[in-house]
């Protein structure tokens, strides 16, 4: 379970966060919606500890991230926009790497078997990940992801820029995971795969939380209406 | 954990093509200098043995005369190169390797090949040694200035940060990484040079040959440390790799040329060696004052009065003992105080020096590391010091032998003393004066002496790691 009470990340006098709630439960995939700058990857590097909070406090696990933070890594996999490996290492090689910062072994086979289940195709396995596509670089992500066994995943627009195929297989693996119990918090500004996979949206302006929706209860086109008027408020104010 | 973390370091390290270009040359160095410096010591060991063998011979062969004669012909000295010198060749260039020890006077050491060579010959004289002290250093901070500041410039160190590793950890999985990839170059170069060492022809000067090793080793590795850990601490401090690096090469210039040049520059300061001409002019005048103010032939009118009351004799002619022997070694006694107080002077000076720039080395490790080798190698101050005394102990005793001689054995020229009337010795009245041979200094007085340099490489070591914990702690990804 994620859960951010009162968070608040201030930079200088910019305040990034002011005051952020969320819950995830898990078997939740929630959906962080928000124009650039909202504050959706503050929200996830307060969750991994990179950035203290201001004020308030997220929690993994009901375990405070600032208090004990490698406990809560260890409860987390977390894939960014953009995935950085070690270019002379092979995929085999950064995956077992980070498998086992996080604590993890496990056999040739089943490393194979992550690589597998993300898509990458057998050929690259042994390849060192120099000269990998944004895609098959993700996929090692997801993969580094998968051999954590994490409880709760933070994604930061992971899948901006892969192609709509791997984009959906990537989609399928987030609800296969979901189903696991596993509590899912991704930032993205796809709206359409909100939508498709995603349980629970929020939609955030100036570091603040606007309207939270279950996708259940809205049709895509809801969705967009909604998520525009809340954009608009923001071009209303300014024309005001 | 640590041991995966240094498994990934070494093989994307020893992947890196900077790797391959800079470790084939530190090899290809380091043996060139090995296998030259050994060369050197072979062919200098077998010369000096040669020449002292000839010198011992010519001495026996030098023609009957007289024993004070003989002593005026005299004897060289030739010092031994010690085991190690092939490593680090330490001062030997400056100090001279051959001393000529004759009647009356104390002699500088000459055979300086510094003093033949041009300023570019002697960088051309890379020893092991400083290839370690100054090529050892770059090399690690070329394999390890990327550690912290590269991943985080490339992005990995978020994927890091964020699996639950704590940054201690990744330290010292980073320093193992790096330091297996540093000891598998380096390591083999030594073990060869140390193969040919046993393999040396004479290692009669070898005392302790295995406790010197361990502790050059033991130095090295020290410094090696130290180097490794502050790449890792500036590493982990900075945001980009190019200032990592700028920041260790620049202490790297400055610990391994900069401070040696002024620690010199200020040991000359502080501790002025007087001018050679000036030194050479008060002494010549303190001879002929003498040593307490009373004039050599003052003392000796008065020694004479004694002795002639001692054997209750009133003229020269009675005395049991060849006078002009007598008077020839009185003469030389008187000289002995003041050459010492001089002498000593110069090397106290040199010693005081070498003290300051050991202090120096509060601020750049490099300083009591080069102390500690030149010292354990056999090619320092002290172990040129020694040679000296050895050699003015042997000359004293030369002296004493062939005047002792004469004044037993000419008793009876008292009488008719004349310079056309003096007995002759062979060459087995020559060969009571044994062959010179040098005993090298003590090597727990050389350990004791640089005490001090081994803490100040223990304090850098400790410092640096301290350093290096203390920055990988505060690493964040705050304003990244
Ligand atoms: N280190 C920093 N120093 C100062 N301001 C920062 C820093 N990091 C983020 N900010 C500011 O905080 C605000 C929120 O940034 P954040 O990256 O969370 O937005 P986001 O919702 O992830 O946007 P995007 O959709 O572009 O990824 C932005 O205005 C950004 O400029
Ligand atoms: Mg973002």
């Amino acid at each position: 379970m994620l859960e951010a009470i009162q968070l608040k990340k201030t930079y200088g006098d910019y305040d990034a966060l002011k005051g952020l709630d969320l819950k995830v439960e898990p078997g939740d995939i929630y959906c962080l919606l928000g124009a650039n700058g909202a504050g959706k990857t503050t929200t996830i590097n307060l969750f991994l500890n990179f950035i203290n909070p201001t004020s308030g406090t997220a929690k993994v696990c009901g375990i405070d991230v600032t208090a004990q933070p490698l406990e809560t890594k260890k409860l987390l996999a977390y894939i960014p926009e953009q995935v950085m490996l070690y270019g002379n290492l092979t995929a085999l090689e950064n995956l077992r790497y980070f498998a086992r910062l996080g604590g993890h072994d496990y056999t040739q086979a089943e490393y194979q078997a992550f690589l597998e289940r993300c898509g990458l195709q057998s050929g690259a396995y042994a390849q060192r990940v120099r000269q990998f596509s944004k895609g098959m670089r993700q996929k090692v992500g997801v993969a580094i992801a998968l051999a954590k066994q994490a409880k709760a995943l933070l994604l930061d627009e992971p899948t901006s820029g892969l192609d709509p195929k791997a984009s959906n297989e990537f989609s399928e693996l987030l609800i296969q995971l979901k189903g696991e119990g596993a509590s899912i918090l991704m930032a993205t500004h796809d709206l359409f795969r909100a939508k498709q996979t995603g349980t629970r949206i929020g939609i955030m302006r100036e570091g603040r939380m606007m309207q939270e929706l279950g996708t259940e209860d809205v049709s895509h086109a809801d969705i967009e209406r909604i998520y525009l008027e809340h954009m608009h408020g923001d071009a209303g104010r300014y024309a005001a | 954990m640590i041991t995966s973390i240094a498994r990934k370091e070494f093989a994307e390290i020893v992947r890196d093509g900077r790797f391959k270009w800079t470790a084939a040359i530190m090899v290809l160095l380091l043996i060139t200098a090995m296998m030259t410096g050994y060369q050197k010591y072979s062919a200098s060991i077998r010369i000096q043995q040669a020449a002292q063998t000839g010198t011992n011979e010519q001495w026996l062969d030098q023609g009957d005369k007289n024993p004070h004669s003989a002593a005026h012909y005299g004897n060289y000295a030739f010092k031994p190169a010690g085991p190690l010198s092939y490593f680090d060749n330490g001062i030997s260039n400056y100090t001279g390797t051959a001393v000529f020890m004759e009647a009356h006077k104390q002699n500088f050491a000459i055979g300086r090949p510094a003093s033949d060579q041009s300023a570019i010959a002697r960088f051309g004289d890379l020893s092991g040694a400083t290839i370690l002290q100054l090529l050892l250093p770059l090399f690690i901070i070329f394999l390890g200035f990327t550690a912290f500041s590269g991943e985080r410039e490339s992005g990995t160190l978020r994927q890091v940060m964020s699996m639950g590793v704590t940054n201690q950890q990744l330290l010292w999985g980073k320093a193992l990484g790096i330091g297996v990839a540093v000891i598998i170059v380096v390591v083999p170069c030594v073990l060869i040079g140390a193969l040919a060492l046993s393999m040396a022809e004479s290692i009669d000067h070898a005392e302790g040959v295995g406790t010197r090793l361990g502790l050059l080793s033991a130095a090295y590795l020290m410094y090696a440390g130290i180097f490794l850990f502050l790449t890792l601490a500036v590493s982990a401090w900075t945001k980009h790799a190019r200032t990592t690096l700028m920041i260790l090469v620049g202490f790297w210039a400055f610990t391994g040329f900069l401070a040696p040049k002024a620690a010199s520059e200020i040991s000359k300061f502080t501790e002025p060696t007087p001018a050679f001409g000036k030194w050479m002019a008060d002494m010549r005048a303190h001879q002929i004052r003498g040593f307490d103010g009373v004039p050599p032939f003052v003392k000796f009118a008065q020694y004479t009065k004694e002795l002639f009351k001692e054997y209750g004799v009133t003229s020269v002619g009675e005395l049991p003992m060849y006078f002009v022997a007598v008077r020839l070694q009185k003469l030389e006694e008187y000289d002995y105080p003041v050459f010492d107080q001089h002498y000593s002077m110069i090397r106290d000076s040199y010693a005081a020096q070498r003290r300051v720039q050991d202090k120096v080395g509060i601020a750049a490790p490099t300083l009591p590391l080069r102390s500690i080798s030149m010292a354990l190698s056999g090619t320092d101050l002290i172990q040129h010091v020694k040679f000296m005394t050895d050699a003015e102990t042997y000359r004293r005793n030369m002296v004493v032998k062939m005047n002792d001689y004469l004044s037993k054995a000419s008793v009876h020229l008292n009488e008719t003393y004349s310079s056309s009337n003096y007995m002759r010795a062979d060459e087995e009245v020559f060969a009571i004066v044994p062959p010179f041979e040098f005993e090298p200094p003590e090597l727990s007085a050389m350990i004791d002496e640089h005490r001090g340099n081994f803490v100040l490489l223990a304090l850098w070591l400790a410092a640096a790691i301290g350093l290096a914990l203390f920055a990988a702690n505060r690493i964040s990804l705050e304003r990244s």
